[in-house]
């Protein structure tokens, strides 16, 4: 059988407390479920009336100390809940203090971008951190609401432009996390994904150290011409490039688009041929995402392609 | 009918949640506005208060016309609800000119959430206000024609409680964004 | 002694209409509480189909991951329509208009307070769908924002389509409608109820409707506030929910749920009502325990207003309003468990009728506590951070909305169609119509618990292939399928019945309150005489004089 994802994988501290919370909680659902289910069955086959039974049966209209314990009962029930409920929420959301944040994540229409202010790493879609640390994430949006998930991570914590939110994030155990954007953000809602990479210390300084890299920009060849056309063919209006004229962050960074496992947040696995036919049509596989067909020919995308696989 | 009295009590009510949202939609920007018109910077208190002393003033003679009714003078109801028009009217005046004068200095709905919150605050009060003014004319027509010899009219009764209601919202209007921002 | 008083004549003129209230010109010119009850019924069930299509399209683009049946555009189109559609114009209408045909019924009364009034709520509603579908012909179609419309994505620069406008138009119109049906259902229950009935022997569907009104006028100003405010952003380009101009993405949120969830008990307590008559009338029994089912009605109403931000735990408002919405939104389960202990009681020690109004309100109590135990668990708000905006959510409103509402509508439509038409529906038909619904419900719905809490978003026209999506979603759609078949026998029952039903009498199911004392269908005046009201249940005590309901018995 295959695993189970979501909560029937909790891989954090904080998950874990959740889920915990919700199992309880189903348990008692279950129960009360259970009461009224065979109470109701029991009723159907014993109280059904007989074909030639005419008459009425005896008037009951009610019962005072029936009503006042099935109030009470409730009351006991939810009291309990919500002893659970509060040293839940503190335990998932302890006080930020002065913390800094260790990652920015801003929500854009639609794909993340994060930020790790403490090293300067500026990256997309796929968040990297290292096993057994708690990070605090700083949540943000430039457009509309989105919501940061990790299923098996944490809660859900909305992304509301004008508004900052924090969240404690840890991942227990090593491997890629997926989630998702959870507030619909309009038309690729379904195509905002996350991915959290957690990996050993040793990986991630290695990681961090590569994605902070300047790399050369090819002088000759393909990806030469590549780079040329990064810089006219209006890419460089929507992405940035370190070490080129290419600035903007309204799209993804696409300096080490290399060290990334997809495009087109979760779209399509990377590698250099869905790169192409990425760069041959966007809308073809993320419909109505905001980078538009570019109407390039065959070998200027093969140009691109090369340069940004170049980039090292 | 009690009934008419009942449905306008409640109407009253529901509508009163509708200017206790609006309000809190002001309060809510109150003080955010960092730049641009604000209420302290933008309006005369003295004037709009002014003004706001003929509406208050337009509840005391619908009252009056009221009482002349259960006394059956005719007369003098006809002589208080058209008093009570011409209050209202004076102060549709004043709130138009006020709206005159803001925008002709740029102070508009869309400047800031200043100009978003009084304009559309105002502007449905406002709107309560000529439909107060709109059912008291027809009232006075109706009137002239003979109608409401009294001692009783659910109509009166009905388009009073109405006018009062307007009235009560304005003084709470008026303190929420006058009286909050220079007092 | 006279054991009959006549009716008191309210009202002895013909009703205010145009050509009085019999012929064809009647299905738009009268003011008969019972004909614009019928047409609010009729364009009720027009409007559940449209927005059953709707959920079908919506299904069947999810029926495989990465499916392509639907573009994303059309897809989010779909599903605001759909909650639109069936919330505001089938469970809303629905139970509006059998309120304004029974009320006047139950309470002895010759029509509404204000038959006119009555004809322009009706009215509205028809406006109001034609505004909001009339957006599917504007160039880029309707509103693809959800029926909760969250700014800043319904404002402009990110939803440059008329849709949003004639969405919040069209709801503005029901808006109207339904405050002013709610003062007059109030009106009429507390102003024209014969002599005798004081209001510890209303009807408790009649409770129900009365509770649900003080909510209607109360709550739907708020939204209209809201709606208000988003049309001058959209039209004069006001700042009110536009962050990047000063305004306030969250103001919205508090406007919209602060009418929301209200919402929910407008559409979940007459639902109640119908549970509440049909299910004493086939156990052969009074309602168990009549003033706790109707203070808890009261106490619902009250606790609704104070628990909207359960709908923004994922927002970041801080630990303590966090656990205040928790708590209170928790606190609705008690008056709601109280009422189904009081059904279940009332079922206890009957002889049941198993007819097919009487199984629809079983089914009804099972699926609704499912729903109801769900909602416990997300008012929690660290269970609510894992489930909310998934399938879970999807699941547990639909157990609410479909299990518990629409069951609910199902039952009072096999109930009341005698009294309505004069003819009995199929119980053959209408038993296949119960049990493929109960089939088709529960297997489109269950499984989305499941992949709720798996990770599964809501909202979202495609999904990756991860392990059992696919086939658990295959099983949903499979469902929604089943359940459209149940949709079209209902249909046909209904249709079939009209012509070839048994001819009803006036009391079929031997009931006791008095809508079942006049004609089926009743006539346009509605009584010539009533009998005197000297309890809860006037025809029981007319037939079992020596059995009087108040006199004798302890009465709860």
């Amino acid at each position: 059988m295959e695993k189970l994802g979501g909560i029937f994988n909790p891989s954090s501290p904080e998950m874990v407390v959740m889920a915990g919370l919700t199992y309880y909680i189903i348990a008692i659902s279950i129960g009360i479920l259970a009461i009224i289910v065979v109470a109701v069955t029991y009723i159907v086959i014993r109280y059904r009336k007989g074909s030639k039974d005419s008459s009425e049966p005896y008037q009951n209209f009610g019962d005072l100390r029936l009503e006042i314990v099935w109030t009470i009962i409730p009351i006991a029930i939810v009291a309990v809940l919500f002893q659970l409920t509060c040293s839940t929420m503190r335990a998932v959301d302890p006080p930020i203090g002065d913390h800094e944040p260790d990652v920015v994540v801003t929500g854009h229409q639609w794909w993340w971008e994060f930020y790790y202010p403490k090293s300067g790493v500026l990256t997309a879609n796929e968040l990297h951190m290292p096993v057994g640390e708690r990070l605090l994430l700083r949540i943000e949006s430039i457009d509309v609401i989105h919501d940061f998930w990790v299923p098996e991570l944490g809660r859900k914590i909305d992304a509301i432009p004008g508004h900052t939110n924090y969240i404690w994030i840890g991942a227990g155990e090593p491997g890629i996390f997926l989630g998702a954007c959870a507030e619909f953000c309009g038309t690729q809602h379904a195509n905002m994904r996350i991915r959290v990479i957690a990996e050993t210390q040793e990986e991630f300084n290695e990681w961090q150290e590569q994605e902070l890299v300047i790399p050369s920009t090819p002088r000759s060849g393909i990806a030469a011409k590549g780079a040329e056309l990064f810089q006219t063919k209006a890419c460089m209006n929507c992405h940035t490039i370190v070490g080129t004229p290419a600035a903007a962050r309204i799209g993804p960074n696409l300096t080490h688009l290399n060290n990334r496992q997809t495009i087109g947040a979760g779209v399509l696995t990377n590698s250099p041929e869905n790169l192409t036919k990425w760069l041959v049509n966007p809308q073809k596989y993320k419909q109505g995402a905001l980078m538009p067909n570019m109407k390039l020919t065959d070998s200027e995308v093969n140009a691109i392609v090369a340069y940004l696989e170049a980039l090292k | 009918m009690a009934n008419n009295k009942m449905l306008i009590g409640f109407f009253v009510a529901s509508e009163s949640i509708f200017f206790v949202m609006l309000i809190l939609a002001y309060v809510n920007f109150h003080g955010t506005v960092t730049d641009g018109p604000t209420a302290a910077n933008s309006l005369d208190p003295l004037r709009t208060g002014i003004f706001s002393l003929f509406l208050l003033a337009s509840s005391f003679s619908m009252w009056l016309a009221g009482r002349s009714l259960v006394s059956k003078n005719h007369f003098m109801m006809k002589i208080w609800i058209l008093v009570t028009i011409i209050l209202g009217v004076l102060f549709i005046y004043g709130q138009a000119s006020e709206w005159m004068g803001l925008i002709g200095q740029n102070i508009t709905i869309s400047r800031n959430v200043f100009g978003t919150t009084f304009f559309t605050l105002t502007g449905f009060h406002g709107f309560h206000v000529c439909v107060g003014l709109l059912m008291l004319t027809i009232l006075l027509g109706l009137a002239m024609f003979g109608d409401f010899k009294g001692p009783k009219s659910d109509g009166v009764e009905c388009i009073s409680i109405y006018w009062h209601f307007v009235d009560g919202v304005w003084i709470v209007v008026y303190s929420v964004i006058y009286l909050w921002a220079f007092f | 002694m006279s054991t009959r008083i006549p009716l008191v004549p309210e009202n002895i003129k013909p009703l205010p209409s145009l050509k009085g209230n019999e012929g064809m010109l009647s299905w738009v010119s009268s003011v008969d509480h019972k004909q614009i009850g019928l047409m609010y019924l009729m364009s009720t069930l027009v409007f559940f189909i449209i927005g059953g299509l709707e959920a079908l399209v919506i299904r069947i683009q999810l029926a495989q991951p990465e499916f392509d049946f639907i573009s994303p555009e059309v897809y989010n189109q779909m599903f605001t329509m759909h909650g639109t559609t069936m919330i505001f114009f089938v469970v809303m209408p629905f139970l509006i208009g059998v309120g304004v045909y029974l009320v006047p019924l139950m309470i002895g009364a010759r029509d509404m307070a204000f038959p006119r009034l009555n004809a322009l709520s009706f009215w509205l509603v028809i406006f109001g769908g034609i505004l909001l579908y009339y957006s599917f012909l504007t160039q880029s179609g309707p509103s693809e924002v959800g029926w909760f419309a969250y700014a800043p994505l319904s404002e402009k620069p990110f939803s440059l389509n008329k849709g949003p406008t004639y969405w919040a138009l069209g709801l503005l119109a029901v808006g109207i409608s339904s405050v002013s049906s709610g003062l007059n259902n109030i009106v009429t229950i507390l102003t024209m109820r014969v002599k005798g009935m004081t209001m510890r022997r209303l009807p408790l569907f009649v409770w129900m409707i009365l509770v649900t009104s003080f909510i209607l006028i109360f709550v739907i100003p708020i939204i209209a506030s809201a709606f208000a405010m988003m049309l001058l952003d959209r039209l004069l380009d006001a700042t009110f929910f536009t962050p990047a101009h000063g305004g306030s993405a969250i103001l919205w949120q508090h406007f919209f749920w602060g009418f929301g969830h209200p919402e929910v008990y407008i559409l979940i307590l007459p639902a109640f009502g119908i549970i509440s008559e049909v299910i004493p009338v086939f156990s052969r029994k009074p309602i168990f325990g009549y003033s706790f089912v109707a203070g808890s009605t009261v106490a619902i109403g009250l606790l609704s207003v104070g628990v909207w931000a359960h709908h923004m735990f994922a927002v970041g408002l801080g630990n303590v309003a966090n656990a205040y919405f928790s708590l209170a939104s928790m606190l609705i389960a008690i008056p709601t468990g109280v009422k189904v202990l009081n059904w279940v009681a009332t079922m206890w020690g009957g002889k049941i009728y198993f007819a097919t109004p009487m199984l629809f309100a079983t089914a009804f109590i099972i699926e609704f506590v499912m729903g109801g135990l769900t909602g416990v668990a997300i008012a929690s708000a660290p269970i609510n951070w894992v489930t909310t905006d998934t399938y879970f959510i999807v699941a547990h409103f639909h157990y609410v909305l479909f299990g518990g509402s629409l069951f609910a509508i199902f039952a009072g439509v096999y109930y009341w169609f005698p009294k309505f038409t004069g003819r009995m529906m199929s119980e053959t038909l209408g038993k296949w119509h119960f049990w493929l619904t109960v089939v088709g419900f529960n297997m489109t719905f269950f499984i989305q618990h499941f992949l709720g809490v798996m990770g599964m978003p809501r909202r979202t026209y495609t999904y990756h292939d991860l392990p059992y999506w696919g086939s658990m979603n295959l099983l949903s759609t499979i469902g929604a399928f089943v359940l459209a078949i149940s949709v079209i026998i209902f249909a046909w029952n209904i249709i079939w019945s009209l012509k070839h039903g048994k001819k009803a009498p006036d009391n079929p199911w031997n009931a006791w309150t008095l809508e079942w004392y006049t004609t089926s269908p009743p006539a346009v005046h509605n009584f010539n005489l009533v009998p005197p009201v000297r309890g809860r249940r006037p025809l029981w005590d007319l037939a079992h004089p020596d059995q009087l309901d108040e006199p004798n018995s302890k009465v709860v």
